[in-house]
């Protein structure tokens, strides 16, 4: 059970971790990004093929994520001066391309056999007790974070629903169903952290690089930065007649967004253990826009929880499933996925802006 | 100030702009009049650079302009607006009026770390010159509300704010009274009056020719993409072919 939790943790952190990416290149920018995965291939495989050429784990993270960011260059300087539709056509295509090649260059990349054996970040460490008692806290601070980070969104949504002279039971289902989630998760935690095993390692440091890096969104997305992205989201003439270079921007955006998804490919290599190149099919492209659009485009708190609602689903759909219906393995497996699809399309029918967006920008004329 | 002689813009076998002269004068409100697809918004097209002309020089504050990119000519001063406002929807009309602002700090990617005070100091500076603009134009009560929650009038007004904001030498407006009510299109028109006392030059295209005849300095007609006439708005009134232009 310990171990799960922890499984589900990583799984979530490196989910949302891919799905900043995309929201910030979708739900602030407005581009259309289909070939997302691409990215984390890239990430993926130059770390651990760095790792294994003895290149410390330090240096071989930044350059994945540096080496995903140029791919983001060089897909944004061939296409971003057409239409945006364009991009769509091209970023899945580009992500094909480079999981072809990942399967085919087999010098390189050890083709259909995948890459085993590379070096783990944490794994041969044995802390002390007072080193793990310090990571112990470390998960503390993080899960006292976002707890408090959640307080503040649930009394955000009572202010409003005094105004509105309603009571936000929907967001307290939702508030309390994330809340025992990740009470279940700090717990599962703090006793994998005292056992020390290399997962809960992994799960602290990737907890740390998904704070630090939502931390780092969400100050972008305050910035004059992140509101000359959304402007071209609104409609890039009028940032252009305003004097922004919108081409630079939507760069900069690509390859950002294409650099933290090269961060999560390192940590699913990490938690994977060994890689292929059909880890890296479209579909994962797809999770991470059915999670940006379950949490609400343009918002990196929805983003996660996004994650959080996918991978909660995932691992109730795994264990309740099989209990209750009678389909063998291959079905039930097909039966999640059209689960997941008619799910999406009640939630785009009851609240097309997702979970957390905002209704009246929904409303609002061009 | 600016300066267009020879332009020239084909879409296809059609000359929208054809061997098209302009000339604005510092501080002026001129106008840029002719019947409907005479060419007027292409013409803006091409000198903002939205569009590359085929044909023919632009020049302004003495330095060609034709080979720049758009943004670049609203860096140098030249702003424009758009013939049916467009304005950001899901931003709220301060951040609208806040991304006018040019040259921030903020808007540089590493200096929302490098600089995080000057960012923060010049955010707040910015939004009381933005708030003083809104305070003109009657929108300051409006601000926190999404722009696309505002009317076709506000909208209009919204974007000459912005394009104030941008602390322009030049400010191309496109039909700023078309689909305006009557008492909007006063105060706009004493906008403009205001502005440009302050300094400010304008181009305006505009239909309703009371606006054009009170505001304007020097009016240009254009018609089916070509000059027709220019003068005084005193002496376009009299201006046979361009009666004849208009009705027929």
């Amino acid at each position: 059970m310990v171990g799960y939790l922890v499984f589900l943790a990583i799984s979530t952190g490196i989910a949302a971790l891919f799905s900043l990416g995309l929201n910030l290149q979708w739900g602030y920018t407005g581009l259309i990004n289909f070939g997302h995965v691409a990215f984390m291939t890239v990430g993926a495989y130059t770390t651990v093929l760095l790792a294994l050429k003895g290149v410390p784990l330090i240096i071989a993270v930044p350059l994945g994520a540096g080496l995903a960011a140029l791919l983001g260059l060089l897909i944004g300087l061939s296409t971003l001066r057409l239409r945006e539709d364009y991009l769509a056509i091209v970023t899945i295509g580009v992500s094909e391309v480079i999981r072809l090649i990942v399967l085919n260059e087999e010098w390189l990349t050890r083709g259909t056999f995948g890459v085993q054996g590379f070096p783990l970040p944490l794994a041969t460490w044995s802390p002390n007790l007072l080193m793990r008692l310090m990571m112990i806290a470390l998960l503390t601070l993080i899960a006292g974070l976002t707890f408090w980070r959640m307080w503040q969104w649930f009394s955000k949504e009572l202010q409003q629903g005094k105004t509105e002279n309603r009571f936000p039971v929907g967001s307290l289902i939702l508030g309390m169903a994330s809340s025992l989630l990740g009470l279940a998760v700090y717990v599962a935690g703090v006793m994998a952290l005292y056992d020390y095993t290399y997962k809960a390692g992994l799960m602290v440091l990737l907890l740390l690089v998904l704070t630090v890096i939502f931390w780092q969104m969400e100050r972008l997305a305050r910035s004059p930065w992140g509101r000359v992205l959304k402007a071209i989201r609104e409609d890039e003439e009028v940032a252009k007649a305003l004097g922004k270079n919108v081409f630079w921007y939507k760069l900069q955006s690509l390859m950002l967004g294409g650099a933290i998804a090269g961060i999560a490919g390192s940590f699913y290599a990490w938690q994977q253990t060994s890689i292929y190149a059909d880890d890296f099919i479209p579909l994962t492209t797809f999770e991470a826009w059915t999670i940006v659009v379950l949490g609400g485009a343009g918002n990196n708190v929805g983003t996660v929880l996004g994650a959080i609602i996918f991978w909660a689903y995932n691992t109730v759909t795994r264990f309740v499933l099989p209990a209750l219906l009678p389909f063998d393995d291959a079905r039930l497996g097909a039966f999640r996925v059209m689960v997941i699809g008619l799910l999406l399309m009640v939630l785009m029918m009851a609240r097309p802006q997702g979970i957390l967006g905002k209704k009246e920008e929904l409303t609002l004329g061009r | 100030m600016l300066a267009a002689y020879g332009l020239g813009k084909s879409f296809g076998g059609l000359r929208a702009v054809d061997d098209a002269k302009l000339e604005v004068a510092q501080g002026s409100i001129t106008g840029l009049i002719g019947p409907n697809g005479a060419g007027k918004t292409t013409l803006f097209n091409l000198l903002s650079n939205f569009i590359r002309s085929d044909r023919g020089r632009v020049i302004f504050d003495g330095e060609p302009i034709q080979h720049l990119q758009p943004h670049q000519i609203a860096q140098m001063g030249m702003v424009r607006t758009f013939q049916v406002a467009r304005v950001l929807s899901r931003l709220s009309v301060m951040e609208n009026m806040l991304l006018g602002a040019q040259k921030q700090t903020g808007e540089n990617f590493w200096n929302v770390w490098l600089q995080p005070k000057q960012v923060i100091e010049e955010e707040k500076q910015q939004r009381e010159r933005a708030e003083a603009i809104l305070e003109s134009v009657g929108l300051a009560h409006m601000a926190g509300a999404y722009a696309g929650a505002l009317s076709g009038g506000q909208r209009k007004l919204l974007e000459m704010a912005r394009a104030l904001m941008t602390d322009p030498k030049l400010i191309l407006l496109d039909e700023p009274a078309a689909g305006v009510n009557p008492t909007l299109i006063n105060q706009i028109c004493d906008r403009i009056v205001t502005w440009n006392r302050e300094g400010m030059t304008f181009l305006i295209i505009e239909h309703n020719m009371d606006v054009i005849m009170s505001l304007c300095d020097r009016v240009w007609v254009l018609a089916e993409g070509r000059n027709l006439a220019d003068g005084t708005p005193a002496e376009i009134q009299q201006n046979a072919q361009v009666l004849e232009a208009y009705l027929g």
